[in-house]
């Protein structure tokens, strides 16, 4: 057993404690949750320091599977990726964890919230250290929940509620394609084993599959099938409207989930997947236009949001829209890189926001300087925010791509695209941080900051280490590093120093910042545009794109009337009137049994054979009396006339016709008495059908014999 | 003594719930009638437990058999025995039963030691069927399960119980009928007997085998419910009392299945496989519009009602894939479907017992009022749409691997479902649970007390052992299934051959 299993399982343990533990625990939650987590990140730096020395750890676990050909491993797999990201997930959640043991304070649900974000912490480093594409998948689910529970942990709001179905619900239709490219990939390769997929790629390339009658190559379907995956968890266009919303959850909640970690799991999963999206091109070009559409257009909205977390939120999916660019184009370090550098600064921004906003809202006296000591580190922060993309732009694959695209002009597309996102980031940026300070005007803060002051030091200092480290050529080092997990391994050509086209992408942030500082200095006197394009644009990007019209238009209401026409009009109507039809029309036919063909059939041929046997008899009577006595041998005519005498009698007179009629009678007061306290229903009727087929059966049995 | 329960272990299994019966009709007063009923309920579970315990998992086939003469002239016998998958269903039943009398404890005030001895009758009657060796035996008690389920619903359901009593027995009369010629066919075409083994053994003409298939598929595809079969259950389920939806769908629908696995597969493979690919569109469809139907309720009953509908269209679509994952994949998806449908409906319930309401617009707001109620209706309500973890995830995906050898395009759509599933279930726990209180009494609303958490509690474990470590219950089933999957392959390869 290796020490690094504790990884997953302390905070699991803690999750369970917290979650079995009972109201005894309730404001003491926080003394569980932090230590496991801070255990799970001492163990996090250890392994980045043996795989550092020693290379991937591969540590087998359990069998949780093995049925026909499926046989699933659940085990750990510890290499390269692993341990860059394992820090960053047990570093941020253990900040939160103590960020949120006071913001938290005094909320009726306190343990509860203790217990998510420690399953939450569970299921995010098992879903980084998986060797299989099932637990990864069931590790990404459990994400979705926690983020669910999460969402709507303040559940007295409506809105909170509405947020995190929506959340869930988007993030489902987003996984059906996941859990298709699980199963996919199941059929293709015979196992889910994350290392054996990636070494069998090659010797699948050119397979195809038929779908919807188009046959498309495997590696291209399943690669598609993981963007699904990531265009939901990591909020891509058309799927990122979850995550404004989701910012109804506790801000530590939207530090930990909505923006350092969870949503990171979509790059993440390409990453780890890289050497199998690198055999589909053209999925990967679909990855860079959904990653380089998503940064811009979260770029554009962030512009124009007024709503600091929001603003936050929408700056998230453009920045990991760029990492899924990166991917798209190849760039899988910068891609990593970029996912650290963020993950660690949003982290931080949101819990210095939680501080600011919390702060703002408690007090009304105060000083500028106190203030200022609130926001310096948010912007600090959203300065640094806007210095992370260019760093996208040194990693070698950028390169190849700018000399080796084979149709230039995408190349330059990607090179614009990214460019364009730069400079809004910058702005964007500023921009926040000065409409911070400037809506703050007036309303001061006194309240000392909670925790920002102690978190923004290792924060600040991890992404100091990296962008120095980046910046002193040290880049190489870090690729190198990286380099084993990666498909084709190490960029070739890692350069030196920098050049022209690297300088570039600087000069467009700091442009970015000049220019923003320009438009504060010189605030236009309208500063939201009144007519023309420029309102257009303003009014479509303040809206979103109408991005949740068209989805509740488009999704959600199509299929609530549908269903609501399949129940009402399909099952009511259609189904299950035809079963009710059947029983109706059974009645009936019990009816008119009773009824009519009762008299018709079967009381009618009684009654004639009755009358039939009486005419005979007085016949024979008559006949035997005139004719028959004179005519015939005198012995055998009186013998006759004694035995039709007797025939007639028990015939006629005490005979059939009695019985028939008084069995009719009580037939009939038998009936009458069921239909009298029968009601309407079909089982009367059934009894009612059976007693007269009953007689029927019996009278007539009883007069052929 | 002991010699004598372990040889005897089904039969005592069975004599248990009848036991409690006679112990129920003799003690005077309802607190005893519920002491024994839970007694006799509690026992029975033991005795499964012992059988699971005792079950060889290395060894194919039936296991504890026990054989006796019954009707000679017909050649009937009161044969028993279990292999892995009747006794996961035995399992399931022997769970479901203490808790449905648990559940009955309080909410059933009149009639209580009728309605025990019906909650006990039901439950002898379905081991009896999950057990039967003997397609006579099977039948019999077939039937039998029927006539309790009707009293409950009509006695002590809900305010159209009449109708959907006699729906319900119409319904499964027609199918028993369709049933019973399929039955009498098969003892007809395997030489006079009743014995399954003998009819497997025997091989059935490819046209005899279609027609019984089709006679057979209206009995089980009634129970199951497949499409377009379906309409008895929404109105029975929601009108029974709680006890009657949970034994209803967390065994009753089971027997549908069951039945598939028990007798059309290893009896059939011809008529199954001829029939195959329209059954797995009939459960894709039925799995899109159970939850179709489920997203458009405002009943919390009948929601889960038809999200059954789209859950068992799982367990047709794996057991007519004909491989060991679709085949596992039912039976966990049966299992899992039983436990999480059950504990809804038992959660529901609860909530009827406080409120008497079951519409969806009189709730909000619970989470205030009922916390510990709310987690475990969150629980029972995620494991039904197949979050990871849960027992409904390792069903759903086997049936979706299993599936996937038979074309992509059924496992996409399937998982359709499963974002329905999501969406009706989340959506319902939207607006029960959270947000503001809809009334100011919903805000008082006590919350569960001891009894209750004993009823609910049991299932959340039971959900999250078998999501985490299947192969508690996939290791029972696993040599029943493999050895199912070659018998069928090799009857086909068989039947094929000659044509070829």
């Amino acid at each position: 057993m290796s020490p690094y299993l504790l990884i997953p399982v302390l905070p699991l343990l803690a999750a369970l404690v917290l979650a079995l533990g009972g109201r005894r625990l309730g404001e003491r939650s926080h003394r569980v949750g932090i230590p496991a987590v801070a255990g799970s990140f001492g163990l996090s730096i250890a392994a980045l320091a043996e795989v550092a020395s020693r290379g991937p750890i591969s540590v087998p676990l359990y069998r949780l599977l093995d049925v026909g050909n499926l046989a699933v491993s659940v085990g750990l797999y510890v290499d390269q990726l692993t341990v860059l990201l394992l820090p960053l997930v047990t570093g941020v959640s253990f900040v939160v964890h103590v960020y949120s043991s006071r913001y938290m304070t005094g909320d009726p649900r306190y343990r509860r919230f203790f217990a998510v974000m420690a399953l939450f912490t569970f299921a995010m480093t098992m879903l980084v250290m998986s060797n299989n594409l099932l637990v990864t998948y069931m590790c990404w689910e459990i994400m979705g929940i926690c983020s669910y529970l999460l969402i709507s942990h303040w559940a007295e709001r409506p809105s909170a509620g509405r947020a995190a179905t929506k959340a869930f619900l988007v993030n489902a239709v987003a996984d059906v394609g996941l859990g298709f490219g699980v199963v996919l990939t199941f059929a293709t390769y015979g196992t889910l084993d994350i290392q054996q997929i990636l070494a069998m790629a090659s010797s699948i390339d050119g397979q195809t599959i038929a779908l919807l009658g188009l046959e498309i190559e495997r590696n291209t379907v399943i690669a598609l099938c993981l963007l699904s995956g990531a265009v939901g968890k990591s909020a891509q266009v058309p799927m990122h409207v979850w995550l404004p919303f989701a910012m109804e959850a506790p801000t530590p909640v939207s530090a930990l989930i909505h923006a350092a970690t969870m949503v990171n799991a979509g790059p993440f999963l390409l990453v780890r997947m890289s050497p199998l999206l690198l055999l589909a091109p053209a999925a990967m070009v679909v990855i860079a236009v959904v990653g380089a559409v998503t940064a811009l257009y979260g770029a554009f909205v962030s512009l124009t949001q007024s709503d600091i977390k929001k603003l936050l939120a929408y700056s998230t999916i453009s920045q990991i829209g760029f990492m899924v660019f990166a991917c798209g184009v190849g760039a899988f370090g910068a891609a990593v890189f970029h996912l650290l550098a963020h993950g660690f600064l949003k982290g931080f921004l949101f819990l210095s926001t939680g501080d600011a906003l919390s702060a703002t809202g408690s007090h009304s006296h105060g000083t500028p300087a106190v203030r200022g000591a609130h926001l310096r580190p948010l912007a600090i922060g959203a300065l640094l925010l806007a210095c992370v993309p260019p760093f996208v732009f040194f990693s070698g694959p950028y390169e190849r791509i700018w000399s080796a695209q084979q149709i230039p002009s995408a190349g330059v597309a990607f090179w614009v695209i990214g460019l364009a996102t730069v400079f809004l980031t910058a702005l964007y940026a500023f921009r926040g941080v000065v409409s911070l300070f400037g809506t703050s005007v007036g309303r001061s803060l006194s309240v000392r900051p909670r925790l920002s002051s102690i978190a923004h030091v290792p924060v600040l200092a991890v992404v100091a280490i990296l962008a120095t480290a980046f910046l002193t050529g040290l880049w190489s080092l870090f690729s190198e590093f990286l380099g084993p997990a990666l498909a084709g391994g190490p960029p070739a050509e890692v350069p030196s120093g920098i050049t022209l086209r690297m300088a570039v992408p600087l000069a467009v942030a700091v442009a970015g910042w000049g220019f923003a500082y320009y438009r504060h200095l010189n605030p236009v006197s309208v500063p939201v545009p009144r007519r023309g394009w420029a309102k257009t644009a303003y009014v479509l990007l303040l809206n979103k794109l109408y991005f949740d019209e068209i989805h509740q238009a488009v999704a959600v209401q199509p299929t609530l009337r549908f269903s609501n026409w399949l129940w009402r009009d399909l099952d009511l109507r259609l189904i299950d009137r035809a079963v009710h039809g059947v029983a109706t029309l059974v009645r009936h036919c019990a009816r008119w049994l009773a009824g009519t063909a009762e008299t018709l059939l079967i009381e009618r041929p009684v009654h004639g054979v009755a009358s039939l046997a009486r005419i005979w008899s007085g016949w024979l009577e008559r006949t035997a009396e005139t004719g028959l006595i004179e005519r015939a041998p005198h012995v055998a005519a009186s013998g006759f006339v004694r035995a039709s005498g007797w025939f007639w009698r028990i015939i006629d007179r005490r005979g059939t016709d009695e019985a028939l009629q008084r069995v009719g009678r009580l037939a009939d007061d038998a009936g009458e008495t069921l239909q009298r306290i029968g009601p309407r229903t079909l089982r009367h009727h059934l009894v009612i059908i059976v007693c007269w087929l009953a007689l029927a059966i019996g009278l007539t049995y009883w007069l052929i014999i | 003594m002991t010699s004598l329960l372990t040889d005897h272990l089904i039969s005592s299994l069975i004599a248990v719930p009848f036991l409690g019966i006679a112990a129920i009709l003799l003690v005077r007063g309802q607190a005893w009638a519920r002491w024994c009923a839970l007694a006799s309920s509690l026992v029975t579970l033991g005795l499964a437990l012992a059988l699971w315990s005792g079950f060889d998992t290395t060894i194919p086939g039936m296991q504890f058999v026990e054989r006796v003469e019954w009707m000679p002239t017909f050649n009937i016998h009161y044969a028993v025995g279990v292999d892995g998958i009747s006794l996961v269903l035995v399992l399931l039943t022997a769970l479901l039963a203490p808790l449905c009398v648990l559940a009955s404890w309080a909410s059933i005030e009149s009639k209580v030691k009728a309605f025990m001895s019906l909650v006990l009758l039901v439950e002898g009657a379905m081991i009896v069927v999950f057990t039967a060796m003997d397609l006579f035996l099977f039948f019999m008690l077939w039937e039998v399960t029927m006539i309790p389920m009707y009293f409950m619903i009509i006695l002590w359901g809900g305010p159209e119980r009449v109708r959907a009593g006699i729906k319900f027995v119409i319904y499964s009369l027609t199918g028993s009928l369709l049933l019973l010629v399929g039955i009498l066919g098969l003892y007809l075409q395997a030489d006079r007997t009743f014995d399954l083994q003998e009819i497997i053994a025997t091989g059935i003409s490819s046209d005899a085998q279609t027609w019984i298939f089709a006679a057979l598929f209206f009995g089980f595809a009634i129970k199951l419910p497949m499409i377009p079969f379906h309409s008895w259950l929404p109105d029975a389920h929601s009108e029974a009392p709680t006890a009657g939806s949970v034994i209803l769908a967390g065994v009753l629908l089971k027997m549908g299945g069951y039945g598939f696995l028990r007798i059309c597969l290893p009896a059939l493979p011809e008529g199954s496989d001829h029939f195959a690919p329209v059954l797995l569109w009939l459960s894709v469809v039925g799995i899109l519009y159970g939850g179709c139907l489920a997203l458009a309720q405002t009943d919390l009953k009948k929601l889960v009602a038809y999200s059954s509908i789209s859950h068992m269209g799982f367990v047709t679509l794996g057991i007519f894939a004909f491989n060991g994952e679709g085949i596992q994949g039912a039976v966990m998806q049966m299992f899992a479907h039983g436990v999480s449908t059950g504990a809804m409906f038992l959660a529901i319930g609860l909530l009827y017992d406080r409120t008497h309401s079951r519409m969806i617009s009189d709730y909000g707001g619970l989470h205030k009022a009922m916390p510990r109620f709310v987690v475990l209706l969150s629980i029972f309500s995620i494991a039904s749409f197949g979050l990871p973890g849960t027992a409904n995830f390792v069903g759903e995906f086997l049936v979706l691997v299993g599936t996937s050898y038979g074309g992509m395009l059924k496992v996409l759509l399937a998982m359709g479902g499963i974002v329905l599933a999501a969406g009706y279930m989340l959506w319902m726990l939207q607006r029960v649970a959270l947000g503001p209180p809809s009334t100011p009494a919903g805000a008082m609303l006590p919350d569960l007390g001891g009894r209750e958490l004993l009823t609910l509690a049991p299932l959340a474990i039971v959900v999250f052992t078998v999501g985490l470590y299947p192969a508690v219950l996939t290791e029972t089933v696993e040599l029943t299934v493999n050895g199912l999957v070659e018998q069928v392959a090799a009857a086909l390869e068989a039947a094929g051959s000659p044509t070829d």
